[in-house]
């Protein structure tokens, strides 16, 4: 027996000790993945697993054709583009902004950071009294009280999806300036003197030092964002329903829909293939894009 | 090598032991041998918690020693899921609890068992929607149904009377918005309460005529449309839209927000049903108020919109169907449906020449619960009966200006006819 094989052999004794939860992930991760695959091709609806009838494309030809695929891969993108773009600027700037010698810079940072450990729920909850148009919402009796007409952040179909992201920043932001802070104080304190000898005011060091710098923790809070973006749930069920109409349906709620209310299970498995291939798609043209942005500021 | 594969071996065995335990939990021998007598274990599962069933649990106790019936709360939100996953592994509890879509579909696939044995004793309002091809596959539970709660003091303090004619509920409503008092209360933010309420009007001008009598049925079969028939009663009804009564605020307004609303008097009306009751009381026990149904165009009894609650089905894989046949023996008797009732009270029963008494919250309903008329439409749509949800939707468009009624109509139509070809698969 060679060193290699002798070194494998020994390497195998402690890699049983993952066998349980190998078998666990296997069972209830891969096994269901693909099975997910081969479901989008039959018939599988109404609970009939046996005789099942393999239609080709059908399912996928379906869901295309429906009005509230569409609809929700829109809301989908813009959902996942604002929480992106927002959730990342806005994090960048209040990380920078607590980072600086301030006297009330812990309990500032613990109130940001506050919300993210709420479940979604309670925050849809919360946020639905707090944004409702009847006489409980706190914040249509401070703009009525100021002589404003009332805002119907989660009745009107053109502004209740923003008012969904509203909500999702106000949660999800202190956590990504935790992130952002813990990046900032890993940024050597002499490269700022430098840039500071070199003349840089700070913007400059924020452009030139901080940014390039922060790019690894860029890099994980966005495509974090996108993919928690594309796949929201738990908050539009909460504050929403998908309404009103479906102005705030999502593929997610959409997806729930189409299995669970109309018992559309294979049509439901081709909703997710065609979900999985698009986040897939999505985060290797970021990965890539980023990727380059890191290259062109080293 | 070899440590590896007894590793292998020992972690396979304790995965399908594991995994034969899941499977043998639900057929597992139900008799404690150990017991006195034999006493026969079966599972009820139901969407309501155990207290809206107590007493009834408690009469099979008393009646039917033989039988222990185990009571399991599944949330209405994960219930189908859950049974559906059951019923497709060949297990499930043994009574199953149904709405008469579900019961239709699991009749289709045999999982549920024809109890046509006990029809006889139902009323055809119950027994119909839980039918398969003439054959009963689910007792029809209490009624459930829904109209207006009114504030009897507010109503009192401005002189208006019940009405009895939508013209009239316009006028009402007028005189409240008149005296700066919020007519309704809707919470619009669910699809329900629109769905619901334009449904009132058209059971009134449209599906109680007689020529229409089979409308539903060859709705749920998509031989025929909404758009083009519904038009003329949903336009009349979106005069509660055009005249400022039922106003786009709505839309961002929850079933509970718009409870607290009536029940703290800010608004004097609002459309809901007995579960809510309990609710309104708890908020403001002094809140003194009753219900008036649907109207339309004539004055008449008007319509409630509802229909037979949950409907209780015996599970055809299950090994105790004697058992089983006692338990809804024993339901589908008048002490039974008095004990069903006790903790559902409001609803009605539809054993025959079976009646309760009215709690007081529903005197202005009587006539209405008299003449039979309390309907769902969507019960007979069959394949499409889901599509409620987008109605619905739909509505919330309609309410936000978004939409025309034809426009609704027309998106509905099409989704229908995407269930009943989706379904025909």
């Amino acid at each position: 027996m060679n060193t290699k094989m002798r070194l494998l052999k020994r390497e195998l004794d402690y890699q049983i000790l993952i066998l349980p939860v190998l078998i666990f992930y296997v069972l209830f991760c891969v096994y269901p993945f693909f099975s997910t695959f081969y479901y989008s091709f039959t018939d599988y609806s109404n609970m009939k697993l046996d005789n099942l009838k393999f239609v080709g494309l059908d399912n996928f030809k379906g869901i295309f054709k429906s009005d509230l695929l569409t609809i929700s891969i829109k809301n989908s993108i813009i959902y996942a583009i604002l929480m992106t773009v927002f959730q990342t600027s806005l994090g960048l700037i209040l990380a920078v902004f607590l980072d600086r010698k301030l006297k009330t810079k812990n309990i500032l940072r613990s109130m940001f950071f506050l919300p993210a450990v709420f479940s979604p729920l309670i925050i849809g909850y919360l946020w639905s009294y707090i944004m409702s148009t009847s006489d409980f919402g706190l914040i249509n009796r401070a703009v009525t009280a100021l002589g404003f007409a009332k805002i119907n952040f989660l009745g009107n179909p053109d502004l209740a999806l923003y008012s969904v992201v509203g909500t999702q920043l106000w949660q999800w932001t202190g956590w990504v300036m935790v992130i952002f802070l813990a990046n900032l104080q890993s940024i050597p304190k002499d490269l700022y003197e430098a840039a500071e000898i070199d003349g840089a005011n700070s913007w400059g060091k924020f452009w030139r030092v901080t940014l390039p710098l922060m790019q690894p923790s860029v890099n994980v809070v966005s495509v974090t964002a996108m993919i928690g973006g594309l796949k929201v749930f738990d908050i539009i069920f909460a504050l929403t329903e998908g309404g009103p109409g479906n102005s705030t349906q999502t593929i997610m709620t959409a997806y729930i829909k189409t299995v669970f209310t109309e018992g559309f299970y294979a049509k439901g498995a081709a909703f997710g293939v065609v979900f999985f291939i698009a986040v897939m798609i999505i985060t290797m043209v970021m990965m890539s894009f980023l990727k380059k942005w890191g290259e062109q500021t080293r | 090598m070899k440590k590896f594969s007894i590793l292998l071996l020992t972690a396979a065995t304790l995965l399908s032991m594991t995994l034969a335990g899941c499977g043998n939990e639900n057929n597992a021998p139900a008799a404690n041998q150990g017991e006195k007598k034999e006493k026969v274990k079966i599972r009820i599962a139901y969407w309501n918690k155990e207290d809206s069933v107590k007493t009834l649990l408690d009469l099979v106790k008393e009646k039917l020693p033989n039988i222990e019936l185990e009571y399991q709360f599944i949330d209405n939100k994960q219930y189908q899921n859950i049974i559906e996953t059951q019923l497709t592994a060949g297990a499930g509890p043994d009574i199953i609890s149904t709405n008469p879509y579900t019961a239709s579909r699991y009749a289709k696939l045999g999982y549920i068992k024809d109890i046509s044995e006990l029809a006889d004793r139902y009323n055809d309002g119950g027994k119909n929607v839980y039918s398969v091809d003439g054959k009963l596959y689910a007792l029809p539970g209490i009624s459930w149904f829904e109209g207006m709660f009114y504030n009897k003091e507010i109503f009192e303090k401005l002189n208006l009377k019940v009405p009895t004619t939508f013209d009239e509920e316009l006028a009402l409503h007028e005189t409240l918005k008149q005296n700066g008092i919020k007519p309704q209360a809707m919470g619009a933010k669910s699809w329900e309460p629109m769905m619901k309420s334009s449904m009132g009007l058209v059971m009134n001008d449209f599906l109680s005529k007689s020529e229409n009598k089979d409308f539903d049925v060859q709705y749920g079969e998509g031989k025929t449309k909404l758009d083009g028939n519904w038009n003329t009663a949903l336009e009349q009804w979106t005069e509660l839209i055009k005249l400022g009564y039922l106003t786009e605020d709505m839309l961002g307004v929850d079933y509970d927000q718009a409870l607290d609303e009536f029940a703290t008097g800010k608004a004097a009306m609002w459309q809901s049903g007995p579960w809510a009751v309990e609710a309104i009381q708890t908020k403001n026990p002094n809140l003194k108020f009753d219900m008036f149904p649907f109207y339309g165009s004539e004055p008449g009894a008007g319509w409630l919109i509802g229909g037979p609650g949950v409907g209780f089905a015996a599970n055809s894989k299950s090994k105790h169907q004697e058992e089983i046949m006692q338990v809804l023996d024993l339901i589908s008797t008048p002490e039974g449906q008095q004990a069903f009732w006790s903790d559902n009270k409001g609803g009605s029963s539809y054993l025959k020449d079976v009646e309760f008494e009215m709690p007081e919250q529903f005197a202005s309903v009587s006539e209405t619960l008299k003449a039979g008329n309390v309907y769902a439409p969507w019960n007979n749509w069959g394949d499409a009966s889901n599509v409620i949800e987008d109605y619905g939707k739909n509505f919330q468009y309609v309410l936000s200006g978004k939409m025309t009624i034809a426009e609704a109509l027309q998106a509905i139509d099409k989704k229908t006819n995407e269930l009943i070809q989706g379904k025909a698969q």
